[in-house]
């Protein structure tokens, strides 16, 4: 009995401390286009325009964050919604990230991907010998 | 082995070990997986631009959808293609592609050559035959008269019965394509690339004693890439021998009926031309379409096993990497 109660303690605890991180910023949801860049041989970078939208449930401050800068990219007063557009090269994966002004914690994140065809071994571009051999 | 038209069966054994494989392989790999968008994610430092993450040794991938390879030998079907699975793996040295075993020799700026040994290809068209009764008859002076078979052939076919090639009646004669084993072979191949596009050079021997002759071969291809589509038009030639051609598409004596006159094969070139069309849809999943045509040498084209003088070949669906 006293280590089913130890159990349920424990866990209620558990779960306090994984939620509790959370609890200084409002969830947000954080829509990013495009995902994914591209690479092939003949171009080192991606030239994109990334048009970036969020939005959240309850009103707060938030800032827009890219992982590549250590200053956020622009920060919105007390609301529940923004949108952003940002031109940039692009040439390896980053993140934008929404959270607090002068936080760390993130209400939301999108993940920009880079994708390189050009591989540095050759022999992974060997032709299929069948036509069947899409990939 | 592993590229031979997927059979049901053996589909589903190959997807398990796949799934086995690509466990291992992202246990193995560093890149990061794809996050497009999440909600209220813990707190973390901001990550700091990394290097390039470093490819894996494991290639894994599958696609699914539909394709057919037209299938030119005689009383046979088209391949359909519904599942191609892509299993591959590149040392420093060693490589094994799919059923291709490679050793690199060689591995310039602008080339890389390796010894390869691989299984030879033209026997898959001869994995899909069906038998059909043929009957001999002579039409003339408006009439028509049974024929024997050409003896020693058709005649005794498994499947005639007796009686067959007698004046009174007509009955059919089965013709059944006959059978082709696999081929290993081992050979060179050197692979160029540069600002204009890659060749690929090939020149492989049969090292299994079942057909005996060679192939030489070279491919070009150029991909184009604009944002998220990728195109790849390739041409390609190869050069078959008399050994081989004969082998595979030769009617060999003991083979010959009436409906099967004996031939021998020549070698010859084989023309190819395809293209391979890609649009990302994230770092793994893709959508794919190729097409490819192969236009067989004469000699091949002239055999009685063969129906038509090409290979027409397509596939569209999606394709995921691991």
């Amino acid at each position: 009995m006293n280590i089913f109660r130890a159990l349920v303690i424990g866990c209620g605890l558990l779960s306090v401390s994984l939620v509790s991180p959370g609890a200084d910023i409002p969830a947000a949801r954080l829509i990013v286009k495009p995902l994914l860049c591209v690479i092939d041989r003949d171009a080192g970078r991606c030239s994109m325009t990334f048009r970036i939208r969020w939005k959240s449930e309850a009103a707060a401050e938030y800032c827009l964050n890219d992982s590549a800068l250590n200053t956020p990219l622009r920060c919105w007063p007390s609301t529940v919604s923004g949108t952003h557009e940002q031109h940039r090269e692009v040439n390896e994966a980053f993140t934008y990230w929404l959270g607090a002004p002068n936080g760390t914690q993130r209400a939301a994140e999108a993940k920009i991907d880079v994708l390189r065809l050009d591989s540095q071994d050759r022999r992974r571009d060997r032709r299929a010998r069948h036509v069947w051999d899409v990939l | 082995m592993l590229r031979f038209i997927m059979r049901m069966t053996g589909n589903v054994l190959k997807i398990l070990a796949l799934g086995g494989l690509a466990s291992l392989a992202h246990a193995q790999g560093s890149a990061p997986g794809t996050a497009p968008t999440s909600n209220a994610v813990p707190a973390a430092a901001p990550a700091l631009a990394s290097p390039p993450a470093r490819e894996r040794s494991w290639r894994l991938g599958a696609a699914f959808g539909y394709g057919e390879r037209t299938n030119p030998l005689i009383q046979s079907d088209d391949i359909p293609v519904i599942v191609d699975v892509d299993i591959a793996w590149f040392g420093k040295r060693w490589f094994f592609d799919n059923g291709d075993v490679g050793y690199t020799l060689f591995d310039r700026p602008s080339s890389t050559t390796s010894l390869v040994a691989r299984v030879n290809d033209d026997r898959v068209f001869f994995g899909k035959t069906n038998t059909r009764y043929v009957n001999f008859a002579y039409s003339g002076n408006g009439m028509t008269t049974a024929l024997p078979p050409a003896a020693g052939g058709g005649g005794n076919s498994p499947g005639a019965p007796p009686g067959v090639g007698s004046q009174e009646q007509a009955l059919p004669v089965a013709v059944n394509p006959p059978d082709r084993d696999y081929a290993i072979e081992a050979g060179v191949e050197s692979l160029i690339d540069g600002d204009w596009g890659s060749a690929e050079l090939r020149a492989f021997h049969d090292v299994s004693g079942t057909h005996g002759g060679y192939e030489l071969s070279a491919h070009y291809s150029r991909r184009w890439t604009a944002g998220r589509l990728s195109i790849a038009p390739t041409l390609g030639v190869s050069y078959k021998s008399a050994q081989m051609n004969d082998y595979y598409w030769g009617v060999h004596a003991h083979e010959a009926s009436g409906a099967l006159p004996e031939y021998h094969a020549g070698a010859g070139i084989n023309l190819e031309g395809g293209l391979v069309t890609n649009y990302y849809l994230t770092r793994h999943l893709r959508f794919a379409l190729s097409v490819n045509y192969e236009r067989l040498a004469d000699e091949i084209a002239a055999s009685p096993l063969a129906e038509d003088d090409y290979v027409m070949a397509y596939f569209s669906g999606f394709a995921w990497t691991f």
